[in-house]
């Protein structure tokens, strides 16, 4: 059925909202953790035992498969409707029970209820303080719809700002952009309207849109679970975009390795264009655009825009000198708009309340709301979305729920490899686009990675600097060459080799390489370490000059030691030890020769007292 | 024209003169390696950085690529940061590709030593410029493309196998600057990117001076580009001498 014109999208809308039966019903998460957690498993189980019932499916009951509902930690998950009861850890063992007690009974399943960390049972998302702290905007649907199914999306409101984008002058889309102050979500906060406006005026004949979902940091799921989980928000953002700069053609960039958004985005663009919401004179219009999937190849450097363009015409991917831009010339040397899957699934909601309503939430500077992953040494790993200027520690502490097991906080990584890790102290940080620049990090797409005393920053610098190494293009001398001598320098002061002079080396090293690549890639890779630097100096010192490594990763650097007070004689560390390094017997302090101890760090992840630490070895210390 | 500052002299250029040009007609001195004037540019070396102050913002730009398209621009080619910059892609080429003359010549140049500090790598001489796959792009032969991607990356023919659309024309062994691309001439033979070549040589002085393959390729290409049969017996100098056309003296000097 073809949408010919606006009224014919909202009878559709009216006459699905009519026909939508309020009756009993579970939205299974189906998002890639979930499912890789057995929730395709759920759904089954729950038809059977519902047909098993003599429930009539669809009509007595449904079980609904959503996109990612973000409490990655404790899928798979399914929320009981109406009441929205939340049970986490679901087994099709489970199912019958849920069938039963709640669905049938009104009664829920405590055992499969969330607790907080005071022990007190969360019966619904509400009720639960990851979810409470959030305000999903961009994610209002993700976890809600079906992603496979436009009706739904219809059926929520969708595509009607696309219609009111339609009824004004692209000019008039422009300004409204301008106006909400919306910046670009893939790291560089870019404000878009701006974008827009300059490949508006850009001279050319063709002009293209692009959403770059090639969302390539590692422990960053924002993008992916957008596209799975409510694909036709980026669609609706892209026609709009498309509308206000005159484009005819879109591509959506998508990493292959993410195969459940490249499906669902592919059956959204084929049942937009059913709609009529794809292809020529849309909803009447005389608008005429369409959409492409380009599949990338996981090379991490096409994220960024010209080298994802580079892609695009089938070329490597390899980014171009950028002194003109890609607004003026772009793919295939046309006006272009680049922007990020999120800040596409952004623009609908800029133009259905307009742009006051989307600047009342977040900052000044950086309005409107920013979707997160949350991963690491969290309690609460999962896709959170909170009001731009949130601190890191509400978004550590308060959804997070803080450090995992017996941890204690040591640092937040955020902003991807090129991004930077920031200390305890700098916790209370508002994270918006400028004051995690003005410390040394960035916001980045909204990965962000915490760690706990056992991370050791020297390594986790090591770790970042060999994957940007590794994701060298190799066009520009720094970025290639560079890149490499800094994880040799790395690799010396991870491995005892350290020399004293490397961290001032390495500092010269990282601000000579910012100033020289070619890309953004090149020009940010040296963050990983000069952010250590600046903030865990101290642990650069020690493995320079004492070749120590006081997290106890980095082998050989350290030898265990027990602390008296705090060791029970519980022997487990003596029976992990591979060289026989602990002696002790049952129940009386225990003790490790530093002799025979080779700096493993079993012992250390062992102990369940917290009584093991990481010492310097005899006679490293100069 | 667009008037600009470098280091203090004010120059005026045609609108969208790359600041290397610019700079150099202010008669500054900007070291180059994948620059190279009969090819489009890349900005691959960051050996040109300058510093650009612009609307109140400092930044190192690569010169060769950096358009000059607006009033008021200042650039400075000799500061501390331009320096440190530069010092920074000259050691770590020197780093590896340390046996290369003309890398040797750029760090005594700059003063630049090589870094002490590093593991030792086995020496190199390819750049990674792509001045060769530039030049054979532009004669549109593309025989040859970089492979592999970061460190890895090196200049080879599709697949490393002989170059299939090579013609032996020297273009890439021409515009190498660190001389890594070699070639063999023997009995009336050029070997080149795993590849035999006829010899072509001038019916008056004798010397070899194309391929078989070469005119071949000029024969099948555009007709303004083809040597009549007549050119095709000659050197390019003896060819002027036939048409009495003068030399220069730095041509006669060459010779």
């Amino acid at each position: 059925m073809r949408f010919e014109n606006l009224e014919d999208l909202e009878h559709r809308r009216r006459e699905l909202e009519a026909r939508r039966a309020e009756g009993a019903r579970v939205r299974i998460c189906a998002g890639t953790g979930c499912l890789a957690g057995g929730s395709a498993h759920v759904k089954a189980a729950f038809e059977t035992e519902a047909a098993r019932r003599g429930l009539t499916l669809g009509v007595d009951f449904r079980a609904e498969t959503t996109g990612c509902h973000g409490f990655c930690e404790e899928g798979p998950l399914v929320v009981v409707e109406p009441g929205g009861i939340l049970y986490r850890r679901v087994q099709p063992g489970d199912v019958a029970e849920i069938l039963e007690s709640t669905v049938l009974g009104g009664i829920p399943v405590e055992r499969l209820l969330y607790r907080d960390a005071s022990g007190k049972v969360c019966l619904s998302e509400k009720e639960t303080p990851f979810y409470a702290g959030q305000d999903r905007q961009v994610l209002h649907r993700c976890g809600h719809i079906d992603p496979k199914e436009i009706d739904d999306y219809i059926r929520t409101g969708g595509y009607r700002a696309l219609g009111t984008a339609l009824s004004m002058e692209p000019e008039e889309v422009v300004r409204t952009v301008v106006a909400s102050g919306l910046r670009g979500r893939g790291g560089g906060g870019f404000p878009t309207g701006a974008k827009w406006e300059s490949c508006r005026r850009a001279s050319g004949t063709h002009r293209f849109v692009i959403a770059n979902g090639d969302e390539g940091d590692p422990g960053a799921f924002m993008d992916r679970s957008l596209m799975e989980g409510d694909p036709h928000s980026v669609l609706e953002g892209m026609l709009i975009g498309a509308h206000a700069v005159g484009a005819r053609k879109g591509f959506l960039y998508v990493r292959a390795e993410y195969p459940l958004a490249v499906e669902h985005l592919g059956r959204a663009i084929a049942q937009a264009r059913e709609r009529g919401l794809l292809g020529r004179n849309i909803l009447g219009s005389g608008m005429d655009f369409d959409l492409e999937i380009c599949r990338g190849g996981g090379a991490f450097v096409c994220g960024e825009s010209s080298a994802l363009m580079a892609s695009i015409e089938g070329r490597a991917g390899e980014p171009r000198v950028k002194y003109i831009r890609s607004t003026e010339r772009g793919l295939w040397n046309c006006p272009t708009v680049l922007n990020n899957v999120e800040t596409w699934a952004n623009v609908p909601l800029v133009l259905l309340r307009g742009e006051k309503a989307y600047r009342s939430k977040g900052t000044s500077g950086s309005p409107g709301t920013k979707v997160f992953s949350l991963v690491g040494k969290v309690r609460h790993s999962g896709l959170v979305e909170v009001p731009m200027g949130t601190s890191l520690r509400e978004i550590v502490f308060g959804l997070g729920g803080g450090v995992l097991g017996r941890g204690r906080f040591k640092a937040v990584q955020t902003g991807g490899p090129s991004g930077g890790c920031l200390p305890e102290e700098k916790l209370d940080l508002p994270v918006d686009f400028d004051r995690l620049v003005e410390e040394g990090s960035m916001m980045g797409s909204g990965g962000m990675i915490v760690m706990d005393q056992r991370t050791c920053m020297v390594d986790v610098a090591r770790y970042f600097i060999g994957f940007l190494a590794e994701e060298s293009c190799g066009k520009c001398v720094p970025c290639r060459e560079g890149l490499q001598a800094i994880l040799a320098i790395l690799r010396d002061l991870t491995e005892g080799r350290g020399r004293p002079g490397d961290a001032r080396r390495l500092e010269e090293m990282g601000r000579a390489l910012s100033d020289t690549a070619l890309c953004a890639l090149g020009q940010t890779a040296a963050n990983p370490v000069l952010s250590t630097l600046r903030f865990f100096s101290e642990e650069y010192r020690e493995h320079e000059e004492n070749h120590f490594c006081r997290a106890g990763v980095c082998r050989g650097l350290y030898v265990s030691r027990i602390a008296r007070e705090s060791c029970v004689g519980c022997g487990a560390c003596k029976r992990t030890c591979p060289t026989g390094a602990i002696s002790g017997e049952t129940k009386k302090v225990h003790s490790v020769d530093p002799t025979s101890c080779i700096g493993c760090g079993a012992c250390l992840d062992t102990c369940a007292f917290g009584a093991l630490a990481a010492a310097p070895r005899e006679g490293t210390t100069r | 024209m667009k008037t600009l500052s470098v280091d203090g002299k004010t120059v005026s250029v045609e609108s969208g003169t790359m600041l290397y040009d610019a700079a150099v007609l202010a008669g500054a001195s900007i070291p180059t390696l994948c620059r190279h004037e009969g090819l489009p540019h890349e900005g691959a070396c960051r050996v040109c950085m300058v510093e650009l102050h612009r609307r109140g913002t400092v930044r190192l730009v690569a010169s060769c690529m950096f358009p000059v398209n607006e009033e008021g621009l200042e650039v400075r080619t000799d500061t501390e940061r331009v320096r440190a910059a530069r010092n920074f892609v000259i050691r770590l080429l020197l780093r590896r590709n340390g046996d290369s003359a003309a890398i040797r010549r750029l760090a005594a140049e700059e003063n630049v030593l090589p870094d002490g500090r590093l593991p030792a790598l086995e020496k190199e001489l390819c750049i990674r410029c792509g001045r060769c796959i530039r030049a054979c792009s532009a004669n549109g032969t593309d025989a040859l493309g970089f492979a592999l991607r970061g460190w890895d990356r090196k200049t080879t023919p599709p697949f490393g196998e002989a170059a299939a659309t090579c013609v032996g024309c020297l273009a890439c062994a021409e515009v190498c600057p660190t001389g890594h691309i070699s070639w063999e001439e023997k009995d009336g033979h050029r070997r080149i990117w795993g590849r035999d070549f006829a010899l072509v040589c001038c019916e008056h002085c004798g010397e070899p001076f194309a391929t078989e393959e070469q005119l071949a390729f000029l024969r099948a290409g555009h007709p303004s580009d083809a040597l009549s049969p007549e050119e095709e017996r000659f050197c390019p100098r003896c060819r002027r001498i036939r048409a009495g056309q003068s030399f220069t003296l730095e041509e006669v000097k060459d010779r």
